[in-house]
């Protein structure tokens, strides 16, 4: 008996798999909307040796785009990261704008 | 039954990155995978030829851990023009895989990216390509002098800030390309780096751009050398960069102008800008390879309106002067920027 395997069942299972992320995706995307209406918070408090998290945002974004008005933080880390290393930041540069965009 | 395992190691692979969720221990930052790019629609009409090129270019962001990111972008771009120049629109839709690469953020000065990345190589390959960022949507005449053959590279990068403080920062970053012919992965023989200093206080940043193409049949050199300046006091961005190469050399300058200090109806003006900018490039040794092959001047304006911070109508004109024929450049559309998280992160 050959156990041949029906392409549906393949096709069924990447639909499903895709529904899901689809679904858990919007059900994100809307929570990250919420979060999304307020502006960035104030910025964090100067401790010494620390560096200013807006003064970071604002000298370091604007040199190629609009500054972002909004930024959920359960992205931010991540964000963060990626403009570390477009953007050619410190390490100490990535902590104020963390401690800025979600303190 | 071997695909139902395959799915569920790579759906646990997965949370496994989402569970990272590793928040700086100060911050409530969220580290999850993340989905963003841009969106855009331009009509574009190059004398007096129109052409509709609507665009999506995703962004992937997948971190492990808060020191080691995965990123990719796709670019899919659509080209649809008249047939016979006043019949139907016709066209098609081209896909690429821009770059695709292993961020190690390893120290507060270095980070080491691996696979196929951006040429860093003057301001707009890095920084001002993205439809959502660029002023202009035409590519300044010299933007091929540097980005030669596919404007990426397949190998390994060095990139961060040597040294820092207060008053200025000297970022860096150094690479090395393999010739590759791999299906989206296309990228030629080439090293270089970039080097620029910030100087935060004025705002200004002076860098240069250096790149050897060991492709070509004589190993040629390309140079850089780019300023930008966003002054405090004033909503103004100005950018200029001098390319030259073995086959020509131009340069391009360009200032913007959020009108957010006209006093009438200002918050309509506030989302406004205006922009100039003024280009030339002369060909060398025949020209080509992405430089005009004919000495070229081309002046224009753009006339941009920011609905939101990430979602702008654009405009522009641009009247091309050559030996051969003089053109007008007319673009109007939109983009929009997005950011999504694809897993819930504990916050």
């Amino acid at each position: 008996m050959t156990n041949r395997r029906s392409p549906y069942r393949i096709a069924f299972f990447v639909a499903t798999v895709a529904t899901c992320v689809w679904l858990s995706g919007m059900k994100l995307y809307a929570g990250a909307q919420t979060n999304t209406e307020q502006k960035p918070p104030a910025p964090a408090v100067r401790n010494s040796g620390q560096k200013n998290g807006e003064e970071v945002f604002m000298q370091n974004c604007s040199r190629c785009h609009k500054p972002p008005m909004t930024i959920s933080p359960r992205v931010t880390g991540t964000v963060v990261m990626h403009m570390r290393v477009r953007a050619k930041l410190s390490r100490q540069d990535e902590e104020a704008l963390l401690r800025y965009l979600a303190p | 039954m071997k695909i139902w395992l395959l799915a569920g190691c790579l759906l646990f692979c997965t949370m496994k990155v989402s569970a990272q969720d590793a928040d700086n221990e100060t911050t409530q930052a969220g580290y999850v995978p993340v989905i963003s790019g841009a969106v855009g629609y331009v009509d574009s009409i190059n004398g007096g030829t129109s052409t509709l090129l609507p665009a999506i270019d995703p962004v992937l962001l997948i971190p492990i851990g808060s020191h080691v990111l995965g990123e990719a972008r796709g670019e899919f771009t659509g080209v649809f023009s008249r047939r016979n120049g006043n019949g139907d629109y016709t066209g098609q839709v081209f896909s690429e895989l821009d770059y695709a690469q292993i961020d190690w953020l390893a120290d507060t000065h270095a980070m080491v990216v691996g696979g196929k990345f951006i040429l860093p190589y003057g301001l707009v390959t890095e920084r001002l390509d993205p439809i959502w960022i660029d002023t202009f949507q035409n590519l300044p005449l010299t933007y091929s002098a540097g980005t030669q053959t596919t404007g990426f590279g397949v190998g390994g990068e060095l990139r961060g800030v040597a040294t820092q403080n207060d008053k200025f920062s000297v970022q860096y970053s150094a690479y090395y390309s393999a010739h590759s012919n791999a299906s989206q992965f296309g990228s030629a023989h080439a090293t270089g780096f970039d080097a620029s200093v910030y100087f935060p206080t004025q705002r200004f940043e002076v860098g240069t751009s250096y790149q050897r193409f060991m492709d070509d049949p004589r190993h040629i050199n390309n140079e850089a050398v780019y300023i930008s300046w966003q002054p405090t006091h004033l909503p103004l961005d100005v950018k200029g960069e001098y390319d030259q190469s073995y086959y020509g050399l131009g340069y391009w300058i360009q200032a913007g102008y959020m009108l957010s200090q006209v006093p009438v109806a200002n918050s309509f003006f506030k989302n406004v800008e205006i922009a100039g900018r003024m280009q030339q490039s002369f060909p060398d040794h025949g020209g080509g390879h992405g430089v005009p092959g004919t000495q070229t001047e081309r002046p224009g304006v753009a006339l941009n309106y920011y609905i939101r911070d990430n979602w702008r109508i654009i405009s522009s004109y641009e009247r091309s002067f050559t030996s051969a024929k003089d053109a007008n450049l007319w673009n109007i559309g939109f983009t929009y920027r997005f950011v999504w998280p694809l897993w819930p992160g504990r916050k």
